[in-house]
């Protein structure tokens, strides 16, 4: 398969962050086992590379520098090469790393400097430090506008009382954003920060079928105390522009980098059975072919979906359609994967056993395919999605 | 093959080991008091029938595997696989069934997710896709390939049933466990050994 062009210096990263990610199987099988297993392998290059591509430069010692060039992950395309090429390795691995992830791009959406910098000081010390982005409930998932997680005024601050669900790292995590409601309605929701070592935070794993490395967790939220500078934007932005405008913004980003996670993980399981079965003929090598040429076609998609973030043009129906095709093309491919390497295979090959039960986290993760499909409409009613 | 699980809430394992003994009716059904072995010489049955098994992964050691027993005889592999996609066909309508229900009580904008038109339609493409199986399961002289398309289209119908379940059906203990395994099961035993003919619906 032809590699879809990019430019020089974002090519330069992904043949660096592809031979990071080269190590990353055996480990990958360890977390599925175990999810607190990524404790053993946080030495590994690949691990470095999540935090050097999350943390800004001024938070690092030393940013990535690749052949002259150095990286900076503000860029969409670049993040969303950097974790396709890990997702290939292993997507699990990539998701159970410590870093800001999806929390820090709801701070920098939101927070002030004095927040912001509170944030990426403590992310930047030597020790590993897990964060999460507390959205979905156990009651309300796609309906997120109607959250009922409440931050109630105490004093000279809040108190945050609710419930989170699904949320990727929360029992292993030291900080994390979680959004609530100050008011009824859509423009009532914050964004807070939240040290989950405060009284009456409590978060436990959710065991899954597969992606174990997400760590999805259960959160229950008693009362814990929130003050007037953990909630992001306080003193700077007005209550309409604060919360769930933080949310959809770091949706908006991440979902390029979430499709690049699925477009990963397609790879590897094409590559998987290329490997496995070199010799495939006719209508199976048909199937191949074609599960290829998508993969390609996809991934063109969403490089260029990335790029256009990067130029300030955010089309919210277009990067809906490449998350949902990413996420069904993952599911394909492993179906697909099941059948070409035969009788048993599920059984006898671990890791495409692994990759099979991953790919069905994508239609979940950052919306599901319903809701891609409702802003792909709005796209093709204002005749911008096929434009 | 390596063990994938973590620990279940007791209500699940209910279910799982409600799934193992229907899986063990099967191999009644087609060898009273043995289990019948997949073309490739692999058994899966219930832990307790296969004492010797190593654990399926995903099943949290409801179900077991043992390799290398010779494959079965023509009529007991027919009978057997004729039970397993059965079970496979009813498993799926508890799980539409369940969906249903599940999306009454959840609610967004004041009215129940039930209600969304997209959601209708995917239950509804659920229900067409049981309706066909179902007939297919009818139909005089069943073959191998037969059976092992209809597994492929409750395998696809499977997988647009979870969705309808959210993350829910990702949880170790939603229905996507349950359906894994007849996955894995239809994979080890229905599979011919030749990729599938006019396959891409997948
Ligand atoms: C591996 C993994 C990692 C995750 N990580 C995080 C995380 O870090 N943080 C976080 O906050 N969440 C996370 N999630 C949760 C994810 O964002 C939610 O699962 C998702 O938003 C869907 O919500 P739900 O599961 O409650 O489904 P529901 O919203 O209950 O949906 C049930 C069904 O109804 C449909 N539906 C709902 N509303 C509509 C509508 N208006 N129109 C048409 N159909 C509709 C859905 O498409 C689905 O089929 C994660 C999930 C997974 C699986």
């Amino acid at each position: 398969m032809s590699e879809p062009p990019l430019p020089r210096r974002t090519e330069v990263l992904r043949s660096h962050v592809r031979d990071a990610a080269a190590q990353l199987r055996d480990p990958g099988m360890e977390i599925d086992r175990d999810p607190t297993a990524i404790d053993r392998w946080l030495h590994l290059p690949a691990a470095d590379l999540m935090r050097l591509s999350t943390i800004p430069v001024e938070y690092l010692d030393a940013p990535l520098r690749i052949d002259g060039h150095t990286y900076d992950m503000r860029s969409c395309l670049e993040h969303t090469v950097t974790i396709e090429e890990l997702s290939y390795g292993d997507a699990g691995f990539m998701l159970a790393c410590p870093g800001p992830l999806m929390s820090g791009v709801a701070v920098d959406a939101l927070g002030d400097d004095k927040q912001r910098h509170a944030y990426y000081e403590r992310l930047s010390r030597p020790e590993a430090t897990w964060t999460f982005f507390g959205l979905t409930e156990p009651a309300k998932g796609s309906a997120a506008t109607e959250l009922e997680t409440a931050l109630t005024p105490d004093g000279d601050g809040f108190r945050l009382s609710g419930a989170k669900r699904y949320v990727g790292n929360a029992a292993f995590a030291r900080l994390g954003v979680v959004f609530c409601r100050r008011a009824p309605g859509p423009l009532g929701i914050e964004a807070v920060l939240v040290d989950t070592r405060d009284p009456g935070f409590r978060a436990e794993l959710i065991p899954t079928v597969g992606m174990r490395g997400a760590r999805i967790s259960a959160i229950t939220l008693d009362g814990v105390r929130i003050e007037r500078e953990q909630v992001l934007g306080y003193d700077t932005l007005r209550p309409s522009r604060r919360g769930l405008v933080g949310a959809i913004r770091t949706l908006q980003r991440f979902r390029p980098v979430l499709a690049g996670t699925a477009l990963g993980l397609t790879r590897a399981v094409l590559d998987h059975v290329r490997r496995e079965r070199p010799a495939l003929t006719g209508t199976a090598r048909g199937r191949l072919e074609d599960l290829r040429d998508r993969l390609e076609a996809t991934r063109r998609q969403n490089y260029d979906i990335a790029s256009a973030i990067d130029a300030g043009k955010v089309r919210s129906d277009r990067i809906a359609g490449v998350k949902t095709r990413a996420a069904e093309l993952a599911e394909r491919a492993t179906l697909a994967a099941a059948d070409l390497l035969g009788p048993a295979s599920l059984l006898e090959d671990p890791w495409l056993g692994k990759l099979y039960r991953d790919a069905r986290a994508f239609e979940f993760m950052e919306g599901t395919g319903h809701i891609q499909r409702l802003a792909v409409f709005q796209g093709v009613a204002k005749h911008t999605f096929l434009a | 093959m390596t063990t994938t699980d973590t620990t279940l809430p007791a209500p699940v394992i209910g279910w799982l080991e409600a799934f193992a003994g229907e899986l063990d009716d099967c191999h009644e059904q087609a060898a009273p008091g043995g289990t019948v072995s997949s073309p490739a010489g692999w058994t899966i049955a219930s832990a307790q029938r296969l004492p010797a098994g190593t654990p399926v992964p995903g099943t949290s050691g409801t179900l077991a595997a043992v390799r290398d027993a010779p494959p079965a005889g023509d009529p007991a592999a027919r009978v057997f696989s004729d039970a397993l996609v059965r079970l496979h066909w009813r498993l799926l309508r508890d799980v539409l069934d369940g969906a249903v229900s599940r999306l009454d009580g959840r609610t967004s904008e004041g009215a129940p997710l039930l209600g969304r038109q997209l959601v209708r339609g995917t239950v509804a493409d659920v229900a067409l896709a049981l309706s066909e199986t179902r007939d297919l399961l009818d139909l005089p002289r069943p073959t191998a390939g037969r059976r092992r398309r209809i597994h492929r289209d409750l395998v696809a119908a499977g997988r647009t049933a979870l969705v309808l379940y959210g993350a829910s059906s990702f949880a170790a203990e939603g229905p996507g466990r349950l359906l894994y395994a007849a996955e894995l099961l239809g994979n080890t035993y229905l599979h011919t050994g030749e990729p599938e003919e006019g396959a891409g619906r997948e």
